[in-house]
């Protein structure tokens, strides 16, 4: 079947989905709306449905995650008069209801609806794309993440997919990777590397077996945007790597999974097998004289997996452990040929790009970043979630207005960009454009896309230490600085939490720091002193309050800090006496409570059961 | 390939493609600091002391995995490049114990201590096995290390010695990675690999599998080519380094591997394959049962001649004029069986001998489980009667068939139950003890050179037949050496094809050396399924003894055990000592009272696992009982009023001056306790010593707390500080004790130390404790401990300390370690860890 058909026939699906039936229901049934119980949901609306004899005029879909994790369960509803709202934060019980009114009655339910997908306007609910967390928003990535069912091929290919791959196949391979190179596509893997250029060395590689892979091991704590895209538009990253195999030469490609992700690889199973019956994998692609297939390795969840040359020996089977560069992968990769390897994102904004060009991709973003970058927000945020912008957008953008600031009134201290990779940028940075020399400059790094914000109350040092915890547990333990630095820093860390430590140590860690970044093996000991270097560089007083007057200014660490209760505010409510777990407050009816230093443990309940504020910390 | 020209250090180096830039380097006579790298071995770069810079590339490249290409330019040496190698090493060493690299008084303890302690755990240098041949240790030297920023992590690690011939103390390892690669070179798939991630990172087998289930055949190249004391082999580990190494051949089956046969004072320590290749691999037994064979403590030494039902010693001309007075007449009814492992020329001489005196000659082959049917024909031979007299090369024959015989001598290296019934034994030397020549299976001659002192008087065979061939007035066996035969020897036939492949299966290995089973005399072998005479029951932990109620590792070595043994606690007073005997057979040793309670009746002690004997009684568990505890022994330390009083404490004294601290406190004293350790991790007891002292001073040698040295610079410092001490009393280890008295004779204090010389029966009877006090003679078990110290002739102490060193080496168990199996080293762990963050 020519493409042309192929086309035709996935538009006539896509028509009926959105047409052939009066009603219908998508749900948000990604991990992130499973876990919310989008699956209890899709049940009541099923049984609702029966109930009311409303299922042979109602089409019922699972689609892929629009990023707003904060707001699951989202239900989008097409009544009878084409109108589609989404609502937000939809439980099994709601369901009748909203059948009742919004479908049967046709009386969209104003106070639970989110905003308006398509159609008229509606009395105090905003438009999709003028939501104040979406209007700054530009989704290329995340193109069809929430809007088509993951499971059908037709769905994508009736929105622009696959014509990217057929379009390339109409260029030589050269030509596709001059195209990438002009798009100006960097890595999304972490270190931003060029894709064109990371495509022309494996091209001019010599060698007739190459393999192309593509990295979805998304090891980072909090980082969860290729799961998304995974989820909801697996094809739009098979594509890619397929537009990639063309393009190299090569004739297989693997996708690395990580196994803690079996929806992920469910929908990567599915979508594979739908390519073959098109016709988009195996012998003649698309009836072209290019051959390729595609494996799926799942990955048992090791970070430094993550890492190419650890990624490719663990395909091997052997133990994932990196080696040194050079040989770069584009020489000497999986089973010693050339192999190229690029991450999810990457590969999704490669199925774009091929399809609407690299003059259009250039479009977003900045000289050097171009395009857009997705992150997953998360930390004390109101709207934790997932969000794709385009590069150099200023940071306060991102935390204000897509975020909606910080909860409770409390302020904004920092935001952790890159996970354990990264560093922290605190909040005097706010209007810094967000792309990857901005952050280098301020010492963090873009990394995957994780963005943990850190509000007045978290301790640097805490946060620090959180993110060491998990570098010191995940160092593969092969280099020496890697190895013996990361657990050196966190002792250190620990011991300053615990108010054991002398300023001296600030140094050793600079030091210990320093030797990691110049001499570890892999990326993972290189930057795993960040979170600790950029803390210190921006926070240096709050480690000394730690060492020197043995207190933790933001009163997290416990070892450090006393509770009292402020005479002027305390309205003797007694609401923090019952929240004691120890009976450490004592305190009569509307007379000041008092907490007694020798039997408080420093959990903090009574801070947060006061509401008066009258609990302070020293 | 062709050559490249590229710059290092300003010197244009000319290399072949492909080559690294560490290897150019070295070509170019350029000295890069490596550990991980090794010239057999692939490029790793996992211990990053190799960096460099090139020109044009961004960071600090490994030379070791770093290609060389055309027109680089690399700087190997810049202030830069040092401070991040240097700080590589420190991170490295605060990953291994570093105490001794950074002790000021290294130099001292090092003159004083030529040998390293057998310790459990390596918890420093100076307990460590490798310490003559450690990179790790070389390279901190060199770098002039000795001032470390970190503390040391130590992981308290289990050591492992549940498997045959090896111990390994992960605890030193540094993750070079050498060992599984090397595994991995010769084997294909390696037996051992790192497993776990982060600061669990450790080398080991699939899912904790014993060594002998893993796919390791035992070949000891992860031993040989380990760079730190972490793997070591077993039996030659506390030898030290050895002196001589000589290319030589193993003969116990057809194969005759090429090995290098290690030697140190002429003894042999180790063999170990000429190279890392599976082509020059050798199986367990060439590896490492060989030289346990050579050194049975079991061996043959004397000639010996049947009286009546005995055998009797005698010297070589009485044995020999027997034997040839008896065997010229048999001629045919005489057989000759020898063993093919002996050298050609032996075998020829024997065949010689036997043509001389138209006697039969049988050669018995090596192989898996065979040998006896090899035998048969000649055995059914002899229960005929078809032979009435014969020589036997080895434990052939049973002592029924000997009897049985007119006449009989055995020539062999080890006693059997058949060489009982012998008319004339003669002890021979064997293996790296001979000189001669040995063809293999596929022909080829190999040299055997002689490397080894036989064990008292056993002599090579070749000797013995021509002085036994001379006596019988014989022509044709005029040699004066095994080199004026080989030429004679001429065409022989190659030995029989062994049945089985030894190299790759540790079930496929020879069963039997000279007709004895291999196992009987290297038990370890038993692991593998080998045959072997069962041992007379062994002594089992005794009924009646004494009742072991607490058992805990406080720090790495450091044993804390309370024992149910109410006369003694009875008696007991501050400074005397017990002698144990963990079973019947042990050895008695001394161990000085920590605490005692008379109305419970227990004693308790500390015990510091540095021998065999510690070792045994360290490995009892809780509920089990120790055959003998004999005391109080020792004169109790006088609890008298002095004044200020300091005592000092180090390793096992920490806990020894525990009750005389108490007492001395009772008694109205100020009590100053001052303790050392190496490190911080190593110190005890801290809490139970502070109840019973005014001031508790903690000294470490590597600075990790405290005052950084030992006991004696914190006694001069306190001097200094104007305090005056009316006594000082010091327990520790000879060299600290020495150390202290060193430092107070000049300033006049009195001061006392417990000797801790060699004991056996603690009554002055043995006078094993012999000790020089002020040119008296004294008994440091009745006469002591507690001696003056400026008065004892601390060299002579020393050497009467070391006198036993190479029987305390023999005595280091080499069976499996059942009980380290049982009750793992791990209960330690926690303690180890708790003293570390205190
Ligand atoms: C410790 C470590 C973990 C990594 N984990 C991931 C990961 O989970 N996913 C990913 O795509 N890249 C990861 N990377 C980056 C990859 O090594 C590699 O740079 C990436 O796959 C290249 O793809 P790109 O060119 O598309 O960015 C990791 C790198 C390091 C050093
Ligand atoms: S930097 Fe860390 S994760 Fe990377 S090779 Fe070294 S030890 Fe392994
Ligand atoms: S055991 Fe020895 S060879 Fe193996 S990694 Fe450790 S230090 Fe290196
Ligand atoms: S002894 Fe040989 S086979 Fe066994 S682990 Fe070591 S290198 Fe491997
Ligand atoms: S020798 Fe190069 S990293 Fe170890």
């Amino acid at each position: 079947m020519s493409f042309k058909k192929i086309q035709e026939q996935a538009n006539l699906e896509w028509e009926q989905f959105t047409r052939s039936k009066p009603l219908r229901v998508l749900i948000g049934s990604a991990t992130c709306g499973r876990a919310a119980g989008s699956m209890e949901v899709m049940q009541a609306f099923e049984d609702e449905l029966n109930k009311r004899s409303l299922t042979a005029q109602t089409g019922v879909h699972e689609v892929g995650c629009l990023g707003m994790c904060y707001a699951e369960v989202l239900v989008e509803l097409t009544g009878a008069d084409g109108r589609r709202v989404l609502y937000e934060g939809v439980g099994p019980g709601f369901v009748p209801t909203l059948v009742e009114s919004h479908l049967v009655e046709g009386n969209p339910l104003l106070d639970k609806a989110m905003a308006v997908m398509e159609g008229e306007d509606l009395e105090g609910v905003a438009h999709f794309s003028q939501l104040p967390n979406i209007q700054h928003q530009v989704r290329v990535v995340m193109r069809n993440c929430g809007v088509i069912d993951p499971a059908r091929v037709n769905h994508y290919i009736a929105r622009g997919g696959y014509s990217g791959m057929h379009r390339a196949l109409s260029m030589t391979p050269d030509q596709v990777v001059s195209e990438m190179t002009a798009s100006g596509l960097r890595g999304r893997g972490g270190a931003g590397f060029p894709t064109g250029v990371k495509w022309g060395f494996a091209r001019k590689s010599p060698g007739d077996v190459k393999y192309v892979i593509c990295n979805a091991d998304e090891g980072d704590p909090g980082a969860f945007m290729d799961r998304s895209v995974l989820e909801g538009d697996p094809h739009a990253v098979l594509e890619g790597l397929l537009i990639a195999g063309y393009a190299i030469g090569a004739s297989q490609g693997y996708v690395y999974c990580r196994a803690e992700y079996p929806l992920a690889i469910e929908r990567l199973e599915e979508a594979i097998e739908q390519m073959r019956e098109k016709g988009f994998l195996g012998e003649r692609v698309m009836d072209s004289s290019f051959s390729f297939d595609i494996k799926i390795k799942k990955g048992a969840g090791a970070f430094v997996c993550g890492e190419e040359t650890s990624l490719m020996q663990s395909i091997e089977g052997k133990r994932g452990m990196p080696r040194s560069r050079p040989p770069f992968p584009a020489v000497s990769g999986l089973f010693g040929r050339p192999t190229n390897i690029n991450n999810v994102e990457t590969l999704a904004s490669v199925s774009a790009i091929m399809e609407k060009g690299a003059q259009w991709y250039q479009g977003f973003g900045t000289e050097k970043s171009r395009g857009t970058k997705t992150f997953a927000l998360a930390g004390k945020i109101n709207r934790t979630g997932l969000i794709e912008v385009p590069m150099g957008i200023p940071l306060r953008t991102i935390i204000e207005d897509i975020g909606g600031g910080v909860p409770g009134g409390k302020k904004f201290k920092a935001v952790q960009t890159g996970g354990p990779s990264g560093g922290c940028v605190p909040a005097q940075f706010m209007d810094l454009p967000v792309d990857y020399e901005h952050l280098a400059e301020v010492g963090s790094i873009m990394g995957s896309g994780g963005m943990i914000v850190i509000d007045e109350e978290s301790c640097m040092v805490d946060v620090a230490r959180y993110f060491l915890t998990f570098t010191e547990n995940e160092s593969c333990g092969k280099c020496v600085p890697c190895r013996m630095g990361t657990q050196h820093l966190l002792k250190t860390l620990t011991d300053i939490t615990e108010g054991c430590a002398t300023p001296e140590q600030i140094g050793t860690m600079r030091k210990v720091g320093d030797s990691m970044k110049k001499a570890s093996l892999c990326g993972l000991g290189q930057t795993a002193p960040n979170p600790v270097l950029t803390t210190l560089r921006y926070f240096e007083d709050e480690y000394r309050a730690h060492m020197e007057d043995r207190k933790c200014p933001a009163g997290v660490c416990r070892a450090l800090i006393t509770f009292h209760i402020d005479p002027d505010t305390c309205t003797g409510c007694m609401a923090c006496a019952s929240a004691c777990p120890v009976d450490a407050i004592s305190g009569e009816k509307k007379k000041t409570h008092h907490i007694d230093q020798d039997l408080c443990i420093r959990c903090g309940s009574c801070r947060q059961a006061c509401k008066f504020n009258a609990v302070v910390v020293n | 390939m062709g050559t490249i020209s590229l710059t290092i250090d300003g010197q244009g180096v000319e290399v072949q493609e492909g080559k690294t830039i560490l290897q150019a380097s070295r070509e170019a006579g350029i000295v890069i600091p490596t550990i991980c790298d090794h010239k057999d071995l692939n490029p790793y770069g996992a211990c990053r002391m190799c960096v460099v810079e090139i020109e044009g590339v961004r960071g600090f490249p490994t030379s070791c995995t770093t290609p060389a290409s055309d027109g680089m330019v690399v700087k190997t040496q810049s202030a830069e490049l040092t401070t991040l190698r240097n700080r590589t090493l420190e991170l490295m060493l605060s990953g291994h114990p570093n105490s001794c690299l950074v002790c000021v008084h290294r130099e001292a303890c090092e003159k004083y201590r030529p040998g390293a302690t057998k310790a459990g755990r390596a918890t420093r240098c100076g307990f460590c096995s490798n310490r003559e041949e450690c990179s790790l240790r070389e390279m901190a030297l060199r770098a002039g290390e000795n001032e470390l920023g970190l503390p040391t992590l130590y992981s308290a690690h289990n050591v492992e010695r549940s498997d045959p011939f090896m111990d390994r103390d992960y605890n030193l390892c540094i993750l070079c990675g050498r060992c599984w690669r090397i595994c991995e070179k010769i084997h294909g798939k390696p037996a051992i690999s790192i497993i776990n991630r982060g600061k669990w990172a450790r080398l080991g087998t699939a899912f904790h599998k014993s060594h002998v289930f893993s796919g390791c055949t035992f070949c000891g190249s992860c031993i040989d080519i380990c760079p730190t004391g972490t793997l070591t082999d077993r039996f030659a580990r506390w030898y030290g380094k050895p002196d001589d190494r000589n290319l030589s051949a193993c003969t116990l089956c057809a194969e005759g591997c090429s090995l290098f046969a290690l030697t140190k004072s002429r003894r042999l320590v180790a063999t170990r394959m000429t190279s890392f290749q599976w082509e020059a691999s050798l199986c367990a037994l060439g590896r490492f049962a060989l030289a346990q064979i050579v050194n049975a403590p079991e061996r043959l030494i004397r000639p010996a001649v049947q009286e009546g039902e005995d055998q009797i010693p005698c010297d070589w001309d009485t044995a020999l004029e027997l034997a040839a007075s008896e065997l010229p007449r048999f001629t045919e009814s005489l057989a000759i069986v020898v063993s093919e492992s002996t050298t050609r020329e032996d075998r020829f001489l024997y065949a010689r001998l036997a043509e001389r005196l138209g006697a039969s000659l049988i050669v018995v082959p090596s192989s898996r489980n065979g040998v006896e049917k090899e035998l048969q024909g000649f055995t059914a031979d002899l229960e005929k009667g078809r032979f009435r007299a014969v020589i036997s090369g080895g434990d052939f024959l049973s002592a029924e068939l000997l009897k049985g015989l007119n006449f009989s001598v055995v020539i062999d290296c080890l006693p059997s139950s058949g060489a009982r019934g012998a008319k004339v034994v003669l002890p021979a030397a064997v293996l790296s003890e001979v000189e001669g020549t040995w063809r293999n299976v596929s022909g080829e001659v190999k040299e055997l050179p002689a490397v080894s002192l036989p064990p008292g008087q056993a002599r090579p065979e070749w000797q013995i037949i021509c002085q036994l061939a001379q006596k019988m007035g014989l022509e044709g066996f005029e040699f004066k050496s095994a080199r004026e035969v080989t030429s004679l020897v001429g065409s022989d036939p190659a030995p029989r094809p062994f049945d089985g492949e030894p190299r790759r299966g540790l079930r496929q290995l020879p069963s039997r050396f000279r007709g004895h089973l291999a196992a009987d005399w290297v038990r370890p072998l038993e692991a593998f399924g080998m045959p072997s005479t069962p041992l007379e029951e062994m002594t089992e932990s005794s009924k009646e003894g004494f009742e072991i109620l607490e058992r805990r590792e406080v720090v790495p070595n450091m044993y804390f055990i309370k024992i149910m043994a109410p006369q003694v606690a009875k008696f007991a007073k501050p400074g005397q000592f017990v002698i144990l005997m963990a079973r019947e057979t042990s050895e008695r040793s001394p161990f000085t009272l920590v605490d005692w309670n008379g109305a419970e009746g227990t004693i308790s002690l500390i015990i510091e696992e540095v021998g065999r004997s510690s070792r045994e009684l360290i490995s009892l568990p809780v509920g089990a009982r120790v055959a003998h505890v004999s005391g109080p022994l020792g004169m109790p330390l006088p609890m008298e009023k002095k004044g200020t009083v300091v005592l000092g404490g180090g390793c096992y004294g920490i806990g020894a001056i525990y009750p005389i601290a108490r007492g001395l406190r009772e008694a109205g004293n100020h009590v100053i306790v001052v303790i050392e350790a190496s490190s911080s991790y190593l110190l005890f007891m801290e809490d139970e010593l502070k109840t019973v002292s005014d001031e508790l001073i903690i000294a470490t040698k590597d600075g990790s707390r405290g005052t950084r040295g030992g006991v004696q610079e914190v006694f001069v410092n306190l001097v200094q500080r104007g305090v005056d001490v009316a006594m000082f009393v010091a327990v520790g280890c000879t060299f600290m004790m020495r150390m202290a008295a060193e430092a107070t004779k000049p300033l006049g204090i009195p001061t006392l130390v417990a000797l801790n010389p060699i004991m056996v029966d603690g009554t002055g009877m043995c006078g094993a404790c012999r000790v020089s006090i002020e040119g008296r003679t004294r008994f440091a078990c009745v006469d002591g401990p507690f001696f003056d110290a400026h008065g004892v002739d601390w060299d002579e102490l020393f050497s009467r300390r070391s006198a036993y060193s190479r029987e305390e080496i023999e005595a280091m168990p080499q069976m499996v370690d059942l009980n380290a199996l049982i009750h793992p080293h791990g209960s330690g762990g926690g303690c180890g860890s708790s003293c570390s963050h205190r």
